[in-house]
């Protein structure tokens, strides 16, 4: 009660504690004292890089990643069997969400404070490897005889070796079985199906299916998907000389495709499309059964599987044609492990990527969860470890080997923004607040400042 | 004034400061500025300092890697071309402007009727200051997302009576609306400082209204604004202010992208992504101290337009 017992002057005084003109002229000399410690706290921070090297003693690393609690079991396993076998050393990691880990990182290296060893994704890869915030690798003892060509090009440029491809992807198509049982349509045969058969098949399991339950998700959330039809038309998402690969008129053929599957209602409504992008992949509408398919990347089959209780199955893209080759996948390095340009342990960083890539026992606690193991000797050796869902991934991937079309030119810099303008433009589209030509001319102008 | 002087000179002329009485109070002020060492330190390190970084930054193309790079006003010249800017501009003003007279609104209404002399007033007094301890609070801003969902609270509500809602977090047409709501909830710090300044109106002006024969409205109208007019003031100055630097809210609600199609990209968040997602500190910088300018014009014109319609009581 006391509270309201104020008196008179002591209202005055509240009002008197707003912003008032004299406070900014106490605060003027001190400015100038604080500017002087200001550079003093600054050069201080600036001669923080280089300390010397220290050789025997035991070493601290640091460990970045993003990905799902699965993935952050597996890790820690892979750390501890590093740590068994290397006592000197000790990997303190560090994990979160994809969409803090760029933010977080970002700033570290702006701080310094960068981590020693980084997971990497080929859309910031060129981003810092041209800002020499990554450590060439190839300098360092990594063995990479065993690796899958492919994938280990994928982390080489003109900067070097800045990343070890951590597993082989492919862009996907998951179905979820139970749903077309339900609704009693058969599942697509991906071997021959076109973008219309996905288009008739989504909307008639939409028709046949509880209300709120669609045959497909969404596309149009990132740019994976729009890679793979742009490459089925004849054109790609970037070129070998880092510019975009395509014009407005392409990008708003998608767009105007999606719409026809929002319009029959094949997909969920642009509201629910923005709701979706949003939630983890625990709470995805595939996890969830009220997907029939979504677009997912193969490694992320397992912990899909998991989340959903129900066996999934992969597909391959629909292609214009109905003919698999026509689907113009690719391998794609899921991640890559990098190191930070300004480590003060490089031997060190590079002992434990060495590890990670090369060594049967990184590989028995890491299993299939970043994408299949690019060292062969590896792969092979885990085999009998695997899960069925692991193995359904592999067997996915060795499956479309022959039918891979070429491997698409690396994300120029600026990559990093590119998801984000797909993602809202695609809303601009679906909530008819744009007409697809608009949207795909913004987005196309927005898309090439990114990266310029 | 010239007597002081006077004074001083005389004084002087008696005699300078002895050298043992200026030891004296130099020792008095080092004495002083050891005990505001502490918070010397923290003003320097944790505000001034970052301030005049990003100051310095804002004339640089800083991409977080790399040093900066001095560029003069390029970064305030980019800001006139850039139309997603001039959105989040349009984003932040209405929900300043629209957000702030509601909530001061829903503040003095419940004030007003907790001034009453309500039983258990201090229990209604926590509960509806509640919401302003949580308001900003990450975990209420999840909340809110799930109340307004397509299939969330609001909607499941509305079902039972037949209508379909429409997803109000991830519908444009809808979603600052549903911040801007989030934010009239958190009316609780505001109505507390109006129950105060309710409570120091003396009861004899109300009593000589009555006799006078004033209606309740008329008392409201006459009394108690012009009375209250100070904490109004106060309330507008704070609320204003904060409202403009709003970031954590529609940073949550929107997953961080200020979507669905930018409708709830507020100015701050915005900035955030220039520095933090798209490695463009510099340009980051400059918007900080362009919304710094904001909010120091819009502070400016409340205390100008106050000298009109604050009413001070002596």
């Amino acid at each position: 009660m006391a509270l309201f017992h104020r008196t008179e002057s002591d209202a005055k005084n509240r009002t008197a504690e707003t912003p008032s003109t004299g406070a900014p002229r106490r605060f003027r000399k001190t400015g100038v004292v604080a500017a002087a410690a200001a550079v003093v706290l600054a050069l201080s921070a600036c001669g923080g890089g280089a300390s010397p090297q220290s050789d025997g003693g035991p070493v601290e690393l640091r460990f970045s990643w993003w990905g799902s609690d699965k993935r952050a079991q597996l890790t820690q396993a892979a750390i501890a069997a590093f740590e068994a076998e290397n006592p000197n050393i000790k990997i303190k990691p560090e994990y979160g969400d994809w969409s803090g880990y760029w933010d977080k990182l970002a700033t570290q290296v702006a701080a310094n404070d960068a981590p020693d060893i980084i997971q990497m994704d080929e859309k910031y890869i060129t981003e810092y490897s041209t800002r020499g915030a990554l450590l060439d690798l190839s300098k360092y003892e990594i063995d990479t005889s065993k690796l899958d060509e492919a994938a280990l090009n994928a982390g080489k440029s003109e900067d070097g070796l800045t990343g070890i491809a951590a597993g082989i992807n492919a862009a996907t198509i998951l179905a979820n079985p139970s749903v077309f049982k339900a609704a009693g349509v058969e599942l697509p045969d991906d071997k021959t199906w076109t973008w219309e058969d996905f288009g008739r098949i989504s909307a008639e399991v939409t028709e046949k299916s509880p209300k709120g339950t669609y045959g497909s998700a969404a596309y149009g959330t990132d740019e994976a998907s729009l890679g793979v039809w742009l490459r089925q038309n004849g054109k790609s998402l970037y070129t070998s000389d880092g510019k975009l690969g395509f014009e407005p008129s392409d990008i708003a053929d998608w767009w105007a495709f999606l719409k026809q599957l929002s319009e029959k209602k094949a997909v969920p409504s642009a509201s629910e499309v923005v709701e979706a992008e949003a939630a983890a992949l625990d709470q995805s509408g595939l996890a969830t059964g009220k997907n029939g398919l979504a677009f997912w990347w193969s490694n992320q089959l397992p912990a899909l599987e998991k989340a959903a209780g129900t066996d999934l199955q992969i597909l391959r893209f629909p292609s214009t044609t109905g003919k698999a080759a026509d689907a113009k996948l690719w391998y794609k390095a899921s991640q890559f492990w990098s190191a930070s340009s300004r480590t003060k342990h490089p031997e060190e960083t590079a002992k434990f990527i060495n590890f990670l890539a090369n060594n049967t026992k990184a590989g028995e606690a890491l299993l299939a969860d970043r994408g299949v193991y690019p060292n062969s000797d590896v792969r092979a050796a885990i085999e009998p470890k695997l899960t069925p869902a692991d193995i359904k991934v592999i067997k996915f991937i060795d499956q479309i080997k022959g039918e891979l079309g070429e491997a698409p030119a690396p994300p120029p810099k600026g990559a990093g923004a590119i998801q984000e303008i797909v993602k809202r433009y695609t809303s601009e589209v679906l909530f008819n607040r744009l007409s697809t030509e608009e949207a795909g001319k913004k987005a196309v102008d927005e898309m090439k400042s990114a990266i310029s | 004034m010239s007597a002081i002087s006077e004074l001083s000179t005389l004084k002087r002329r008696n005699g300078p400061m002895t050298a043992a009485e200026k030891k004296a109070n130099g020792r008095d002020n080092k004495a002083a500025y050891i005990f505001l060492l502490p918070w010397l330190a923290g003003l320097v390190a944790i505000t001034v300092g970052p301030m005049l970084m990003s100051l310095y930054l804002s004339f640089t193309d800083y991409n977080l890697l790399q040093p900066p790079e001095w560029v003069g006003l390029d970064n305030f010249i980019r800001m006139f071309a850039d139309a997603r800017l001039h959105n989040s501009l349009g984003v932040t003003f209405t929900y300043v402007f629209v957000g702030v007279p509601l909530q001061l609104g829903v503040a003095l209404l419940i004030a007003l009727v907790l001034d009453k002399g309500l039983r258990g007033l201090p229990f209604y007094r926590s509960v509806f200051y509640l919401p302003s301890l949580l308001g900003g609070s990450v975990a209420v801003a999840i909340l809110w997302k799930q109340i307004f969902g397509t299939t969330g609270l609001v909607n499941q509500a509305l079902a039972m009576f037949g209508i379909q809602g429409p997803g109000w977090i991830s519908d444009p047409s809808t979603a600052l609306g549903s911040i801007v709501l989030l934010h009239v909830w958190t009316f609780g710090a505001p109505m507390i400082i109006f129950l105060a300044g309710l409570r120091q109106i003396p009861v004899m002006y109300y009593e000589a209204a009555k006799v006078d024969g004033a209606s309740t409205l008329q008392q409201f109208w006459r009394i108690t604004l012009p009375m209250l007019s100070p904490i109004i003031f106060f309330n507008l100055v704070l609320q204003i202010i904060g409202s403009f630097q709003s970031f954590t809210q529609a940073f949550i609600v929107s997953g961080g992208n200020g979507g669905p199609s930018d409708s709830t990209m507020f100015f701050t968040l915005y900035l955030y992504q220039k520095g933090f997602g798209q490695f463009d500190m510099g340009y980051a910088s400059a918007m900080a101290w362009f919304l710094l300018v904001i909010i120091g014009v819009f502070t400016a014109i409340n205390f100008i337009a106050a000298k009109y319609w604050v009413f001070y009581d002596d």
